[in-house]
């Protein structure tokens, strides 16, 4: 009688600790929210349309968060933008997006994605007609930590 | 509306009747960590409840109890919260049913949220065997601790940085988009697995606000909305301990 009800204690045991083990991963697999990430190995070489025209042009510099280098470009075709980011690289950080901002710090802004590659030339298509006037900034900015890895400035 | 009005205070007057015709017989206190998660988002819940079992076969129980509710995620969604905008009308119990004025809403995503809510509840619970019971709770009132955040405040396709985004302080029930804060809420199903232990599978509803500092709504009747709520469908599984 004895025996049995330590067996079936046992068994509760057992069951408790799979119960336990198996809904640790379970709550890390439902709460893996979806990253966007930006890709580090490869050198990005997207082509870019050689009978757009130029419209725009800026160096980056560096943010406070991070060492960016490369070139800003702004291409016109057919009343439609894009960015380009020429001879690009950027220091590898959490959650990059690329921003057509009004303030260096972005506040106002137009969020183009996420940035594809830390190095290489990328494009980057512009929904709608933005004022270049007002959205002057190119930015490299990390949405999660709102740090600001890099800056081109139109004007 | 009338029948609205009609049908909340039969179900009220029901709940007093039930009341008042039960004696509240053996109490059932037990504590319970409960984990769930939804889209890029989870809570652990850790609560204490007190019930009373009620009715001739004390089948029913009924109690109160307090809940911290830990939550957190990524990028989270929240929408304009304010009822008068969020809703076709403010009238509690009225306000669940009212259809949603989703013209008005805003987004504010949260980017890492990170919330701490300690509630009051109230408990309700069908004990069919000595094993199997099923119940509904929910967060009555409290107070939110949590770290501030970044956000985008994304208005008519504008979209705005909120520096510091930080969790509504303070916890109320109202019904629907008339409450504030977070409050959690659980339906469930609990299988006791002895006279000590259950487990319970969840399905928990989640309302978590967050308020802003520099970037606000600027609603159609002029007015600046700093309010805004996430309310969450998720799922997840608990272990009760009974005392």
């Amino acid at each position: 009688m004895q025996d049995s009800l330590i067996i079936f204690k046992t068994k509760k045991s057992t069951y408790m600790k799979k119960l336990l083990t198996w809904s640790i991963p379970l709550l890390v697999l439902f709460t893996a929210c979806k990253k966007e990430k930006t890709n580090t190995s490869v050198v990005s070489m997207d082509p870019v349309d050689t009978t757009a025209q130029l419209a725009y042009r800026s160096v980056f510099t560096d943010g406070p968060y991070g060492t960016t280098m490369g070139v800003a470009k702004i291409f016109k075709k057919n009343n439609n933008y894009s960015l380009v980011l020429d001879s690009f690289s950027v220091n590898s950080g959490p959650d990059l997006h690329v921003y057509l901002s009004k303030e260096r710090q972005p506040v106002n802004f137009i969020d183009l994605g996420v940035l594809r590659n830390t190095n290489g030339t990328q494009v980057y298509t512009i929904s709608g007609m933005p004022d270049f006037m007002e959205y002057k900034f190119a930015l490299i900015h990390c949405q999660a930590f709102d740090h600001l890895f890099g800056s081109a400035n139109f004007y | 509306m009338k029948k609205i009005i009609l049908l909340v205070l039969v179900v009220i007057s029901g709940y007093s009747g039930f009341s008042q015709n039960k004696t509240p017989g053996k109490i059932n206190r037990f504590t319970d960590l409960t984990v769930a998660a939804g889209s890029g988002r989870g809570t652990a819940a850790f609560s204490y409840v007190h019930n009373w079992e009620l009715g001739k076969k004390q089948k029913w129980e009924a109690g109160f109890g307090a809940r911290l509710t830990s939550y957190f995620g990524s990028k989270q969604e929240h929408t304009t919260a304010p009822a008068r905008l969020a809703r076709g009308t403010t009238v509690p119990f009225a306000v669940v049913f009212a259809p949603q004025k989703s013209e008005n809403w805003d987004t504010l995503t949260v980017q890492r949220p990170w919330s701490n809510a300690l509630n009051l509840s109230v408990n309700f619970g069908y004990n069919f065997t000595d094993q199997w019971s099923a119940g509904f709770n929910i967060d009555l009132a409290g107070f939110t601790l949590g770290r501030k955040t970044a956000a985008i405040l994304t208005s008519n396709g504008i979209t705005t940085t909120e520096p510091a985004a930080k969790p509504s302080a303070f916890n109320l029930l109202l019904t629907g988009d008339l409450d504030h804060g977070s409050l959690n809420s659980e339906f469930f199903l609990k299988y006791k697995l002895n006279s000590r232990w259950g487990i319970r599978a969840v399905y928990q509803f989640y309302f978590s606000e967050y308020k802003t500092a520099t970037a606000k709504q600027v609603a159609p009747d002029g007015t600046l909305v700093t309010r805004f709520r996430q309310k969450g469908n998720n799922l997840g599984a608990g272990l009760a301990y009974h005392f």
